[in-house]
């Protein structure tokens, strides 16, 4: 919580407000939850700009999201949620935004840390910042700290999977499968493109961005209990799963890698702490 | 050894029957008649241009094989198979997957396009809503 309260200093400072943020939300029959979500999060970011992607919901949440404020984008058929996360990625490319946070629509993700979340992509201090469950709550450095966020042996066993899987593409995260995260530019401009895996976008999204040279990094946040079953235990055959990972892990072996550039910021600061 | 003599001796006699004439002549007629369609296909712009090499080639095939007499013997010879029917089988069932393989890469790239689009019609209505909703204030 303390480093969400130093992070709030921050995002006072005037020149990041100015900064056109776009905050989008893939959303698939969400009705009942997504309009109090929307303007929890316009209260709380007001100088960012909403924009729910509805994927075919027959429940009325595209109006109910026009009422509580946000922009909506319909998608004309059924697309997954890559395919409905992508469009947001493109809509912030072709409109000129400057970051973007992405947040599932179900209320598991919590509006209160959208800005802490993007003040690590505004201070330039990386391109992509990843939600974690996971994330050590204060050291940045070390193992799992234990978290409180209460997850089945099975699930957990994915997700352990999953972390190793990332770590043979040379990535450390912790919570791979979040879908809560903030980028800038560069990141979204590379996840609009067609490297894009939007059929099932997985740790091989942070994978890409790790390929491309983007900078990422875990903030620690807290989930709630998502009201419906993810992907990952509805059913998956986990050997499939497996299957499509090592495909796509093998896949990202074409895509050409580019060194990170650390900034110029982030290098000074690294110098004075080796002083 | 006299087992295998006599194996050899069989094949031999497989390889060198006689083709029948009628076989060969409904080969001719058909391949022809594969070129004519696509060719027909082609005009009334059912078929697009960029398909047909595949489907000419194919009937193309078939055709040099049935007009030529011992063709067929002398590719199943190549081949080491044993009956000149296998070997039309075989080459066949090759064609029919590099078919299926290329439609295969076809579909993918025309999903591909598919989602752009449709995500390019979701982020222009929404911005032509914005558009509108501001002409009227």
């Amino acid at each position: 919580m303390d480093s969400s309260g130093d992070r709030d200093e921050n995002s006072s400072v005037p020149g990041r407000r100015s900064s056109k943020v776009l905050i989008v939300m893939p959303a698939r029959n969400e009705a009942p939850r997504i309009g109090s979500l929307i303007q929890e999060l316009r209260t709380r970011v007001p100088h960012a700009q909403v924009l729910v992607v509805d994927d075919e919901s027959n429940d009325g949440t595209p109006e109910v999201a026009r009422q509580a404020g946000a922009l909506v984008a319909e998608l004309p058929f059924h697309l997954g949620y890559g395919g409905a996360l992508q469009t947001g990625y493109r809509f912030a490319a072709a409109g000129g935004f400057e970051f973007l946070v992405q947040l599932d629509s179900d209320g598991q993700h919590r509006a209160e840390d959208v800005d802490p979340l993007l003040s690590h992509v505004q201070d330039d201090s990386c391109d992509l910042v990843v939600g974690s469950r996971f994330a050590p709550r204060k050291a940045p450095a070390g193992e799992d700290a234990p978290a409180a966020y209460e997850m089945g042996a099975l699930r957990s066993l994915g997700r352990q999977a999953l972390c190793l899987f990332a770590r043979l593409g040379g990535l450390r995260v912790t919570d791979p499968t979040s879908g809560f995260q903030a980028m800038n530019r560069e990141a979204f401009e590379l996840f609009a493109s067609d490297w894009y895996p939007s059929d099932y976008p997985d740790v091989d999204v942070l994978l890409l961005a790790d390929r491309r040279g983007l900078r990422i990094r875990e903030h620690p946040v807290e989930m709630r209990a998502s009201p419906r079953p993810s992907m990952l235990h509805s059913g998956w055959l986990p050997v499939y799963y497996a299957y499509r990972m090592m495909l796509s892990l093998w896949a990202l072996s074409a895509v050409p890698r580019v060194k990170a550039v650390p900034s110029l910021e982030a290098a000074a600061s690294s110098q004075k702490e080796k002083e | 050894m006299n087992r295998d003599l006599e194996l050899a001796h069989i094949r031999e006699l497989f390889l060198n029957a006689p083709e029948s004439e009628t076989t060969r002549l409904l080969a001719m007629i058909g391949s022809v008649a594969l070129i004519a369609i696509v060719l027909w296909l082609v005009r009334r712009r059912v078929l697009r241009e960029e398909h047909t090499p595949i489907w000419v080639g194919i009937s193309t095939a078939l055709a040099i094989v049935s007009i030529i007499p011992g063709m067929l013997t002398t590719i199943t010879q190549w081949i080491g198979a044993w009956t000149p029917s296998s070997t039309l089988f075989f080459l066949g069932e090759v064609c029919l997957v590099l078919l299926c393989l290329s439609f295969a890469i076809r579909l993918s790239k025309t999903s591909i396009q598919l989602k752009a689009l449709c995500q390019e019609v979701a982020i222009l209505r929404t911005s032509l809503a914005e558009i509108e909703r501001s002409a009227k204030v």
